[in-house]
């Protein structure tokens, strides 16, 4: 863990300094994801994505994501800010609320792809390797941070955290995240047919089994009823969705028509 | 036809294999009660009882405050880890040191060993109650899933308010004020 980086006199706090390098990088890999996605459409005779409208939309997620997750953090404690409105906007190294920011960055992309008029399977094809990176990058950013730290383990690749030794479980999510870039790359390679759609899903597919695995080895994790791991709950939902959406048999008839 | 079949196997075994891993890996016992995704205690509840040790290893219990005195309590929880935690625990040192007996604050850290808190405490100066709660106890009876989080306790035993995220002095003074008049 390294929470703060020292430059000299100059602390600078590593998790925001990670996120911001992550929502670069992200945006960066969406640029490059669409160039890909689209050279490949264009291959199988398929209407090309134009790689400009892709990165817009995952900027205006991006965007939306960050306000509406403070926003979300501000309504849920209101009583934190109602006699302290300049803590709305600053300090800012602290308060949001992930799960409304991810809800609102994904209303902000549905409408904005909307509105560019930009094919559904195509562009969240394109979008998929900047979630991963950007999701990596949250979860070095916990690691250097100290939060959603694991539990205690005797297994010789544990960590020591302040004299205590645990899973390096965000290190295993950040893993988690580098395989599902990898599902997206073959998926998104020469030898697979172009099947709009399918690199989201595998990739989505990955992660989603990945963090239903490695979640286990969370020590705070939020829990439900039955002591059981929210995030693995969700994890199992969203890999049994991606499953079923690939199985579909509308979208194996439009592989048909791509071939 | 074959394929559809085979694929509402694959999903099954899936879901199945899916769902017994959840399972097995949830958490049981006092750790396992469930945790509201919302803040907890809720304002205007009795705040639940606790005994936890210093790092010294007195044994504190919060009910004595309401027994003794009686005297309103801030608790912090926190982690050595937490950088905002950190920003903030100055500001609870010097309210330790301009109220004294009047009010008492407690410092209920999350799951790191006594050593480590003790430690931090020398470093920075510590010297107002560091509880340890290695087992995540007390983090879990109030459902405290972000850090910091601070929660004011009148003198009945009573929750006044729960804020989470970096206090600043004037707002923690402010509170600590309200709650001795």
């Amino acid at each position: 863990m390294l929470p703060y980086l020292n430059l000299g006199p100059f602390g600078l706090p590593a998790g925001p300094l990670v996120y911001l390098i992550g929502a670069w990088l992200a945006l960066w890999a969406v640029d490059r994801a669409a160039r890909r996605v689209s050279g490949r459409r264009v291959a199988a005779g398929q209407p090309a994505l134009d790689p400009e409208h892709a990165y817009a939309l995952a900027l205006t997620a991006l965007l939306a994501g960050f306000v509406g997750a403070r926003l979300m953090f501000v309504l849920l404690h209101w009583s934190s800010y109602d006699d302290n409105l300049l803590g709305v906007v600053w300090p800012l190294n602290t308060g949001y609320n992930g799960v409304g920011g991810a809800l609102i960055a994904a209303a902000a992309g549905f409408f904005y792809g909307r509105w560019r008029r930009l094919p559904l399977w195509p562009a969240l094809d394109a979008l998929a390797p900047g979630l991963l990176v950007f999701l990596i990058a949250v979860s070095l950013a916990d690691f250097l941070g100290g939060a959603g730290y694991g539990s205690l383990t005797n297994m010789p690749w544990g960590i020591d955290v302040f004299g205590v030794r645990r899973h390096a479980v965000q290190l295993y999510e950040a893993l988690v995240g580098v395989v599902a870039l990898g599902a997206w790359w073959a998926a998104t390679s020469a030898r697979v047919p172009v099947v709009p759609g399918r690199p989201f899903l595998w990739a989505t597919i990955a992660y989603a089994g990945g963090r239903l695995l490695v979640d286990a080895y969370r020590e705070n994790a939020a829990l439900m009823a039955g002591g059981l791991h929210v995030t693995q709950v969700v994890a199992l939902a969203i890999l049994l969705a991606a499953m079923a959406l690939l199985a579909w048999p509308a979208r194996r008839r439009e592989s048909q028509t791509a071939e | 036809m074959r394929d559809r079949i085979e694929w509402l196997l694959l999903i099954t075994l899936t879901a199945l294999l899916g769902s017994g891993w959840i399972y097995l890996s949830r958490e049981t016992g006092a750790a396992g009660q469930p945790i509201a995704l919302t803040t907890a205690p809720y304002v205007g509840a009795l705040a639940p009882d606790f005994t936890l040790q210093t790092v010294a290893g007195e044994r504190v219990t919060l009910s004595d405050f309401m027994a003794n005195g009686p005297t309103p309590v801030v608790l912090n929880f926190w982690a050595t880890w937490c950088p905002p935690c950190r920003v903030e625990m100055p500001h609870f040192e010097a309210a330790h040191g301009l109220y004294g007996a009047d009010v008492a604050i407690l410092g209920i850290n999350q799951a790191e060993s006594a050593g480590a808190i003790a430690a931090y405490a020398r470093e920075h100066g510590l010297t107002y109650p560091l509880l340890v709660d290695g087992d995540m106890t007390v983090n879990h009876l109030y459902g405290v899933l972000n850090l910091p989080t601070t929660i004011f306790i009148d003198r009945n035993g009573i929750v006044r308010e729960v804020l989470i995220g970096t206090l600043s002095r004037a707002i923690l003074e402010q509170r600590i004020e309200e709650m001795l008049e």
